[in-house]
């Protein structure tokens, strides 16, 4: 058959159908919004480096390259990532193994404690340490001896905190996919625990591991908040950004800085990508959930190393919630509510604000990646793989830099684009794209597990697109949705990077705040607005299981289907 | 002639699927798709119920062409082998499904949602969950969930195939009552003889992308067409026509023609077996089966099977004499001579 047959046939076959309309529809849509709020505005931060005055060259990049600060800067990201990443693999793994491959009772204690540095912006463990280890902190003053906190130690320990619960929850992930089968062929062959654990365990968490370090380290050196509270004159790639760019208003200089830390991440997220489809590669059905027995050695000693983590993990974050109440940190230990009275940077109108804002990204985002993704299923796959790689792309770029894209590209009155520069609608937008990654994977991950047969079956009956998606496709990935609807939510609400260049004077989020406040020296204050983020989130955090666990009732063990 | 597929062909790269199927359904009629896994024939149920593009041929629906519309436009009833219910609906709204998209009045559904558990005999269940009910009870379901629209045409896909043995029988003698009582025109996947024997009016069997032979059940078990049909079919004994010259002469009366492409198939209980001293065989193994025993028997001509029903005197080692009627014997084409295949 030639071309130009298969064309009218195609387009007498598609002509009037609503269905095809409708798929073009369901990837149009979300797919303008990407090119729109990532691909295009990442191509102006390209151009914007390679622009010299009015012409473009490699001079900014010469100069950078021969700035020491700038190499100083990365020699300690680099080390800083290395170093975060080994410790929160390890730790990870001691945590994940505790938790997926022994037994011993209160493991929803550490499975809680574990998350509690996602539900918070990230210079709060940095705020935490500074209260426990700083100068005035409860226990340097305890035990009478000064410790440097700020510069690399508190900002390993910060960023430890900060990469460990994703350790946790990739490496777990890879173990948990081990199932009890493989381990009961294994003993009735004889091997001993050590063997199943250096034969058995130990391989099926390679990938995991792996994964694990590419994110912790991609994690590690994008992340401002930290760097910024507890970094002291230890300059990383995201702060050189910020005072490229805020401190001495170099823009061009700020893109050149933000093309070199993309590079690292894009790298490590390639290479993560691949070691997660080999992971899935080795994926069986029909799986037998694993049930360690009692092993006191192994048990008693791995649960001990995950809760003293975890008590580290509390004590960083108490101490915040605590110092928050306490009068005069750390002269008058009297408590009192009285820095909840915060009158600096706008109140707790930047608070309402983020609410409002976290809301419109949460609820925009999760229906452009439902939509996005039920229209890729039906289309070639040689047309859904480009636009699937797009999709997947902005996680493998640093916050800091989507938020300078966006203020090159809707700070300059040369598109009507511009009219968005400064609204809430923009930070709403910046905040989904930043974490649009996740929420695509999570979304797809769920049509994945949608049998086709379903659909099938719903399209026999006469169902159309709209329909079965309505009446099928929605429901069966609804506790996705409102995965990805909280996880929106609650990253819009802690979220720095990428929101400290959209806002203004009087435009203000809830991170910003908390920086702003604890960069005026109101450190208590700062303690005060992050414990009512916390407070927030960890609201967001119930409703979640909540809606997650009313629809589990109603379609009980529906898994069987 | 109800439906027919005419000259269908699918591929895959350069896989072929199917090449150049045609096959028919009359109206009422229950026809089992029957051949080994990758013999194409799932492709080709999917390509009638409108699930797959056809890369060349014509499916019509009395005499009309059904290849440009959608699958939700076909009004046939499709049943796969996963159930594949609607996890977030009850059981009364999976069977109402249907007639809810046709815009069908509320009263209307719950009286043929009424109806269709009763026929099912699951009238309990309406407000479960998929989830709540066994694989049997699910398979049933969505069944009704099929015929709930009348289809014009009813596709199952295996649809038993998930289900352990006794339930297995028992919701084959229901699919084929239900079939039969509401005389919808059948088209059934399935890789298990047995199945297709009980149950189709005319069995296609299809082997390598291509259908090898069709007929009803008995002409395809008693005159299989090729080797593959034979094996496929059950057990049976294949010799060569040198063998049967040399042992068998009495055979070669019924050989259609003198090529030596043929072999003879003879079906084990088609071979009289008597206890002999002076015989010139003599038993191997026995292997007691229930209703009948299976007997290895070594013969000059080579070992051949036998089955015999009640009480048999044969030991294992008894001599006998082995009586095999000119009738019993059917001529059929060595087939597997290019493709190695093993009987079921």
């Amino acid at each position: 058959m030639s071309v130009a047959d298969q064309n009218t046939r195609d387009e007498a076959r598609g002509g009037l159908d609503a269905d095809r309309l409708l798929t073009l529809a369901c990837v149009g849509l979300p797919l303008i919004g990407l090119i729109l709020f990532f691909a295009y505005p990442m191509a102006i931060v390209f151009l914007r480096s390679i622009t010299v005055g009015e012409s473009y060259g490699l001079g900014n990049y010469a100069e950078v390259l021969g700035s020491s600060g700038f190499w100083r800067a990365t020699r300690h990201s680099l080390i800083m990532g290395g170093a975060t990443t080994a410790l929160s693999v390890l730790l990870g793994f001691v945590i994940a193994h505790g938790l997926y491959r022994c037994a011993f009772p209160g493991k929803w204690i550490i499975r809680s404690v574990i998350v509690l540095p996602l539900l918070a912006p990230s210079l709060v463990q940095a705020l935490g340490l500074i209260f426990l280890l700083g100068r005035n902190g409860v226990v340097s003053r305890a035990l009478g001896v000064e410790i440097e906190i700020y510069g690399f130690w508190g900002l390993l320990i910060a960023n430890t905190l900060y990469a460990l619960p994703q350790a946790v929850m990739i490496i777990g992930a890879a173990l948990v996919l081990l199932d009890a089968r493989t381990y009961e062929a294994a003993e009735v062959m004889g091997a001993s625990p050590w063997r199943q654990f250096r034969d058995l365990t130990i391989p099926a968490a390679r990938f995991g591991i792996l994964n694990a370090a590419f994110v912790c380290f991609t994690v590690t050196i994008t992340d401002f908040g930290n760097a910024a509270v507890i970094g002291g004159d230890y300059s990383v790639l995201a702060t050189e950004i910020y005072s490229q760019v805020v401190g001495q208003r170099n823009f061009n200089m700020g893109a050149v800085v933000g093309i070199m830390l993309l590079l690292p991440t894009v790298i490590s997220y390639t290479i993560e990508r691949q070691a997660m489809k080999r992971q899935r590669a080795g994926q069986a059905t029909g799986q037998v959930a694993y049930r360690p027995s009692f092993a006191p050695l192994r048990d008693l000693s791995m649960a001990s190393l995950s809760l003293l983590i975890c008590a580290g993990i509390v004590g960083v974050i108490g101490i915040v919630v605590y110092a928050s109440f306490v009068k005069l940190w750390p002269y008058n230990m009297a408590l009192s509510t009285k820095h909840y009275d915060i009158t600096l940077a706008g109140g707790y109108s930047s608070l309402w604000m983020t609410i409002v804002i976290s809301l419109a990204a949460a609820a925009g985002g999760t229906l452009a990646v439902f939509l996005l993704a039920l229209g890729l299923r039906r289309l070639p796959p040689a047309v859904a793989q480009p636009i699937q790689i797009l999709a997947a792309m902005p996680a493998a770029v640093p916050g800091m830099v989507l938020g300078l894209a966006y203020i090159l590209t809707f700070n300059s009155t040369a598109t009507p684009l511009y009219l968005l520069y400064g609204s809430a609608a923009l930070i709403a937008i910046v905040n989904f794209y930043h974490y649009h990654t996740q929420g695509f994977l999570t979304v797809m991950t769920g049509f994945r597990q949608l049998p086709q047969a379903l659909e099938e079956a719903a399209g026999s009956l006469g169902a159309g697109l709209a329909r079965s998606a309505r009446d099928v496709v929605a429901p069966f990935i609804a506790p996705m949705l409102v995965s990805v609807f909280f996880f929106l939510f609650m990253r819009s609400m802690v979220t720095l990077s990428a929101v400290v260049f959209l806002t203004t004077p009087d435009l203000s989020v809830a991170a910003v705040t908390i920086m702003r406040l604890d960069d005026a020296g109101l450190t208590s204050q700062a303690a005060a607005f992050s414990t009512c983020v916390m407070a927030v989130v960890c609201v967001a955090v119930l409703f979640m299981k909540v809606t997650l666990a009313l629809m589990g009732r109603r379609t009980r063990a529906k898994g069987e289907a | 002639m109800y439906l027919t597929v005419c000259d269908a062909t699918k591929t895959y790269g350069n896989f072929t699927a199917l090449d150049r199927v045609s096959i028919e359904i009359e109206k009422g009629e229950f026809v089992c798709l029957l051949g080994p896994s990758g013999c194409g024939k799932t492709t080709l149920l999917r390509l009638i119920a409108g699930l797959t593009d056809l890369d060349g041929g014509e499916i019509s629906l009395e005499g009309s062409p059904l290849s440009d519309l959608p699958a939700r436009k076909r009004g046939f009833g499709i049943v796969f082998q996963s159930y594949s219910l609607f996890p977030n609906m009850t059981i009364a709204e999976n069977i109402g499904y249907g007639l809810k998209i046709r815009g069908a009045p509320n009263e209307e559904i719950n009286a043929r949602v009424t109806d269709l558990l009763a026929l099912v005999k699951l009238p309990h269940l309406a407000d479960n969950f998929p989830g709540q009910l066994s694989g049997g009870q699910q398979q049933r379901i969505a069944l009704a969930r099929a015929i709930a629209v009348d289809p014009r045409v009813l596709l199952l896909d295996e649809p038993l195939s998930a289900l352990d043995a006794k339930v297995r029988a028992e919701l084959r003698d229901e699919i084929r009552q239900v079939q039969r009582s509401l005389g919808i025109p059948t088209l059934m996947v399935t890789h298990d003889q047995e199945e297709a024997l009980a149950l189709a009016d005319k069995i296609i069997c299809m082997n390598h992308g291509v259908v090898v032979q069709a007929g009803t059940p008995e002409e395809l078990y008693h005159r299989p067409a090729t080797r593959f049909v034979a094996e496929f079919m059950g057990i049976s004994n294949l010799l060569s026509a040198e063998q049967v010259e040399r042992h068998y002469p009495d055979l070669l009366a019924t050989r259609p023609s003198s090529e030596s492409a043929y072999l003879a198939c003879i079906r084990p209980e088609q071979i009289g077996v008597t206890p002999d001293e002076d015989g010139m065989s003599s038993v191997r193994s026995i292997s007691f089966l229930g209703n009948l025993r299976r007997l290895e028997v070594d013969t000059p001509g080579g070992p051949l099977l036998v089955e015999t029903h009640g009480a048999n005197p044969c030991q294992e080692g008894t001599r006998v004499s082995l009586n095999i009627q000119p009738h019993a014997c059917t001529w059929v084409i060595d087939d597997a001579a290019q493709h190695a295949t093993s009987p079921a």
